[in-house]
């Protein structure tokens, strides 16, 4: 999509518009700077040897093969980097909460197939590699928890010390409290939705050069992460040094979507080892790697119980949750998890609603965030909605337009406590179905099904908090240098990893300054430079850079202001800022530029008002207010099913979104738009599988199946702005919801094809096998 | 994911080839397009101490009509026999077949010699070959051979070549030779995203005399068993029947009735494969009779 031209006026606004993004020029010629393009004097090369058993006691460990191929600089084992651990706590989860096991390397018992072991440093990869095969590890296999769903009755422990191998469990009030609601209630609908394990799968995979300096005791970390501060202040902790002793760089990501926020056991040992080494060291994960270790998620299941009057309102939403976190979840699991039940009464009209939740071990990798790591409530609660219209024998659509809340509804408390405010949940539904016409849709399938052909149509409606107001995430800050040219520069601490972080900066600081966006730059990703920022999580980059450009610039802009009025002698409230000129208003000739307001103010000391500092520079802390910002949409999909080869085929997706005011809508429908594709995903063709024995199945791209461009159809758009958030700007945050909306408007699409033959879907991925059982399953015809 | 270290060699003829395998034994691997060879190399999941690459050995490229038959090159790459005119008119079911491999960049680089001599179960050149009654052309230091395609695929990735034989080349009957008057040829195959391995599929070359009997024809099955497979007993059933009276789905029925090897994974159940095969025979002999009626 082409940038629209902006309008050549004084008062021309960049924010709301599609300025093309400034990261494009480098990132589409195959011009970024990725982790893996740093290269260091005499950088050595690491690689990991890796468990092939899914639980085994490791008896021994013998590297004098390896140590003596040429070329290998080091093996470390557990007894080698374990012990250097000075604190390994992330910032977000704090140092008080009961924190799961993470050792750096596995140290006398391996708990999942790729689990580390030991970690080589060669010359290169290849021969790391190399000498990685050499290490003789004495296995002794143990019986693994495969099943995360039965590893609170199993006889194997994934961790000692946490009996019926739960990490933890939260719930709410007790289900008795409100048996009311369910035994008065016309209809009571229950159903336990399973889905599978998925991974991230970012284009580039995780990875990090560390270059420790003898001399300074200094590190700097080259990473591959959506947090370089974070990165900064772990590596700090790890290693027991300050952390001005540590600079963390980061320029261009290919993704993270959760994996890249915190540094993971891979990198801890990188980091740990760096300081033993005599040159920079390079860990680039390979694809075979970050299938088999870098993490999973959305491995749950969950009973949804919900109770309806007789005319279909919604009277009771509860859920009862079971998560799979594996064997190393990173970062601590159960927090997070527990927030899926409490977000799964949703965007609708309940006053009774309770939960529980457990995060259970097992012998797989660990759970690890992923766009909207409580999407799963989405999944319950919009399946088992579709399910219950059909029982109720009440239009899907028209059972949502019955509960949905209104604007003026809000605020809102859901049963769970969720504080909602400024949405428009019903207006997303309403705008959603004008886009795609429903009942055009509904006449076109019973036509198809005449025919014999299974058209159908899914929809999934969900509020989502984003822009998080608390711990490391509740203040963003700005400086922002107005060079002596009169350039601009805007340093915040970005750790975008695709998602437009640059063009967010530079868009809103032009506006906020009345620059040309032509004069402004954005560094960002260096913590030696830029402001602490908690970077990419939580759907908060957007509005958090929005706040801080926003009250970091209003003092530059007073300074310019106040200068201006001095140096044309003009009153303060007459200067207009806009196209990196300071002007009177209704005199456009009398007018001063920035190059050469930056000159007075860095060179020309005594042509400055009185008692005004030297230089064009403010840094500023915007803090989060209340308890976030809360966005919603409605996602409609319609699909036909083969009913011989169980083939499901998206026909169109539509996404009512309400993210508030959009600082540029190619960015926000570029963020929606990567969600559905990674929600039809996992709808339909990814899983992270294992065997019965705990083994990986899906370890390269020939069996873990991402979506193409071949199975997503074109995504519409409809943006909703009844609602804006309360400030800053009324932007709210749009990163994760794509992903939380797809799974269920997919599931429900193909349900509602399927109606005919009277299935019901409760579990995922819906692979063309699966969709051929359950139409075998069903009797095979109507 | 990168390889264990290999001697590389290019040899400039076939001789030359063929004598480097003979002298290196079971160490050395015959290297062509490697979109196969290079990932297994990769993933460590086979080492082989030499690799002779043939790509610079120009005897082995090119399609050239041969009497009644088109030689192919076992060097030719795919996107070169997608492209060819000579074979989109001779050969018409390998056209058919060429897009389905994998995605350009793998056709661009793809040989057919090296998916013959991979075999795997779930590509399509060996089910062209099967239904062709394709003839491979093998070297070794005792001479050259040919083998039928009925006799090279033996097992999972498993062929009758020797360990010091070289695949030179592929020939393929002409359509206007197969027997009958009028030939129709067609290729199905489910696969769960274009460009991916298929599930199940199914290649038919269908001759008709000029009363409308089966005078001919050659089904083969891809993905459902340890190699590409005939299906015999469907052949056997339609010859000689008016194609009014067969029923596609016989057809289909028919050639997996008799499986008992059907692979069985993530992406689908032996069941679900045979049912999906049946499905894809029944597809294509509908298609293959089609284009023979109207031909």
């Amino acid at each position: 999509m082409s940038a629209a031209p902006l309008p050549d006026t004084a008062a021309a606004r960049y924010a709301g518009s599609r300025v093309r993004r400034v990261e494009d020029a480098r990132l589409l010629t195959g011009a970024g700077t990725f982790v893996d393009d740093v290269t260091r004097p005499g950088m050595l090369h690491a690689s990991f040897v890796r468990s092939p058993h899914p639980r085994a006691r490791i008896a021994r460990v013998d590297t004098a093969a390896a140590l003596a191929l040429p070329g290998v600089h080091a093996v470390f084992t557990a007894d080698d980097l374990n012990g250097d651990v000075v604190e390994a706590w992330y910032t977000g989860t704090g140092s008080m909460v009961p924190d799961t096991p993470r050792p750096p390397l596995a140290a006398g018992e391996a708990r999942f197939a790729g689990d580390i072991v030991a970690l080589v440093v060669a010359g290169s990869r290849y021969l790391a590699e190399d000498a990685a095969e050499l290490v003789d590890v004495g296995y002794e296999p143990l019986p693994a928890v495969a099943d995360y769903a039965a590893a609170r009755t199993a006889e194997a422990l994934v961790h000692e010390g946490y009996a019926a191998n739960l990490a933890g469990e939260l719930a709410g009030a007790p289900a008795e409290t409100i048996a009311d609601a369910y035994t008065s209630a016309a209809h009571v609908v229950s159903e336990t939705i399973w889905e599978q394990a998925q991974g991230a799968v970012p284009l580039e995979t995780r990875g990090l050069v560390a270059e420790w300096s003898r001399g300074s005791r200094e590190l700097t970390v080259w990473a591959g992460t959506q947090a370089p501060h974070e990165v900064r202040m772990f590596a700090a902790r790890l290693l027991g040094i300050p952390e001005h002793s540590v600079r963390v760089i980061t320029r261009d990501v290919g993704g993270g979507f959760g994996q890249k926020v915190v540094p993971m056991r891979e990198d801890i040992c990188v980091l740990l080892a760096a300081r033993k080494l005599p040159a920079a060291v390079k860990w680039i994960e390979d694809r075979r790697e970050n299938l088999m270790a870098a993490g999973t998620a959305r491995h749950e299941h969950g009973t949804a119980r919900l109770a309806f009057g007789a005319d279909g309102t919604l009277r009771a939403a509860s859920l009862d949750h079971v998560q799979d976190v594996g064997a190393y979840p990173t970062p601590w699991p159960v927090g997070t998890g527990a927030a899926t039940p409490m977000i799964f009464p949703g965007p609708y009209r309940v006053s009774a609603g309770t939960f529980t939740h457990a995060s259970v071990f097992s012998n797989t990798p660990g759970r690890v965030a992923y766009r909207g790591p409580w999407a799963f409530e989405t999944l319950a609660r919009e399946v088992t909605l579709d399910i219950a219209a059909r029982r109720m024998g009440i239009d899907p659509a028209e059972l949502r337009r019955r509960n949905l809340l209104r604007r003026d509804e809000m605020p809102y408390s859901s049963p769970t406590g969720m504080p909602y405010d400024h949405m428009d949940p019903l207006e997303t539904l309403e705008q959603a179905l004008a886009v795609l016409d429903y009942d055009a849709f509904r006449a076109e399938q019973a036509a198809a099904r005449s025919r014999g052909r299974y058209l159908g149509v899914g929809i999934s409606c969900y509020a989502e908090p984003t822009t998080p107001a608390f711990g490391v995430y509740a203040t963003e800050g700005a400086t922002i240098r107005i060079e002596p040219s009169g350039k601009v520069n805007v340093y915040v601490a970005g750790g975008s990893t695709g998602n437009s972080l640059e063009t967010t900066a530079v868009q809103l600081a032009a506006d906020a300054l009345g620059a040309d966006i032509a004069d402004v730059h954005t560094i960002q990703g260096d913590t030696a430079v830029t402001p602490f920022g908690a970077g990419t999580g939580g759907s908060r980059s957007g509005s958090m850079i929005a706040g801080a450009v926003g009250v970091t610039a209003a003092e530059l802009r007073d300074k310019l202001t106040k200068l201006a009025a001095h140096k044309l002698e003009a009153s303060e409230a007459d200067i207009e800022l806009a196209r990196s000129r300071a002007a009177v208003k209704g005199d456009p000739e009398a007018g001063v530029s920035f190059a050469e307001l930056a000159d007075i103010a860095y060179f020309q000391p005594y042509a400055l008002p009185p008692g005004m500092s030297p230089g064009l520079e403010a840094s500023a802390r915007y803090a989060a207010t209340g308890m976030g910002l809360w966005a919603c949409a409605t996602h409609v999909c319609t699909c036909e099913v083969d009913s011989m080869t169980g083939k499901v085929t998206l026909l169109r997706y539509v996404v009512g979104e309400d993210c508030g005011h959009m600082i540029n809508p190619a960015v926000v429908e570029g963020q929606i738009a990567g969600g559905v594709v990674q929600g039809i995903g996992g709808a339909l063709l990814e899983e992270l599988a294992y065997d019965a024995d705990g083994n990986p199945v899906a370890t390269t791209f020939m069996d873990y199946l991402l979506p193409t461009a071949t199975e997503v159809p074109l995504i519409e758009y409809a943006h909703v702005e009844t609602a804006p958030g309360p400030e800053p700007g009324g932007y709210k945050g749009v990163g994760e919801g794509g992903a939380i909306g797809a799974p269920p408007a997919v599931v429900n699409a193909v349900a509602d094809a399927l109606a005919p033959f009277g299935v019901t879907i409760t579990r995922l991925p819906l692979s063309p096998a699966v969709v051929a059982g359950l139409i075998d399953e069903a009797g095979g015809s109507q | 994911m990168k390889p264990a270290p290999f001697e590389y060699h290019a040899p400039d003829s076939a001789k030359e080839a063929v004598d480097l395998l003979a002298e290196l034994g079971d160490g050395a691997k015959v290297i062509a397009g490697g979109q196969s060879l290079v990932p297994v190399l990769a993933l460590r999941l086979a080492v082989f101490e030499h690799l002779i690459d043939i790509r610079r050995i120009t005897a082995l490229r090119g399609i050239e009509e041969r009497g009644s038959s088109v030689w192919i090159g076992a060097g030719t790459t795919e996107a070169e026999i997608g492209h060819s005119d000579r074979v989109a008119r001779h050969v018409p079911l390998l056209s058919r077949a060429t897009p389905l491999i994998g995605h350009f960049q793998i056709r661009n680089r793809g040989t057919i010699g090296g998916s013959l001599a991979h075999a795997d179960a779930a590509a399509e050149y060996p089910a062209v070959a099967l239904a062709l009654d394709a003839t491979v052309e093998a070297l070794s230091p005792r001479g050259q051979r040919t083998i039928p395609a009925a006799e090279f695929f033996t097992g999972i990735w498993a062929t009758a070549l020797a360990p010091d034989e070289l695949l030179t080349g592929v020939s393929f009957p002409a359509a206007v030779n197969i027997p009958g008057g009028r030939q129709g040829f067609a290729i199905e195959e489910f696969a769960r995203r274009p460009g991916d391995f298929a599930v199940a599929g199914a290649a038919v070359a269908a001759g008709l005399d000029p009363g409308g009997q089966v005078s001919a024809s050659g089904i083969a099955l891809f993905g459902l068993g340890p190699v590409a497979l005939r299906a015999a007993a469907a052949e056997a059933g339609v010859l000689g029947r008016s194609v009014r009276e067969i029923d596609p789905a016989d057809v289909g029925r028919a050639a997996v009735a008799d499986l008992d090897a059907v692979p069985s994974d993530l992406h689908g159940s032996a069941g679900y494969r045979k049912k999906l095969g049946a499905a894809m025979v029944a597809r294509a002999w509908e298609k293959a009779v089609k284009e023979a009626a109207s031909g």
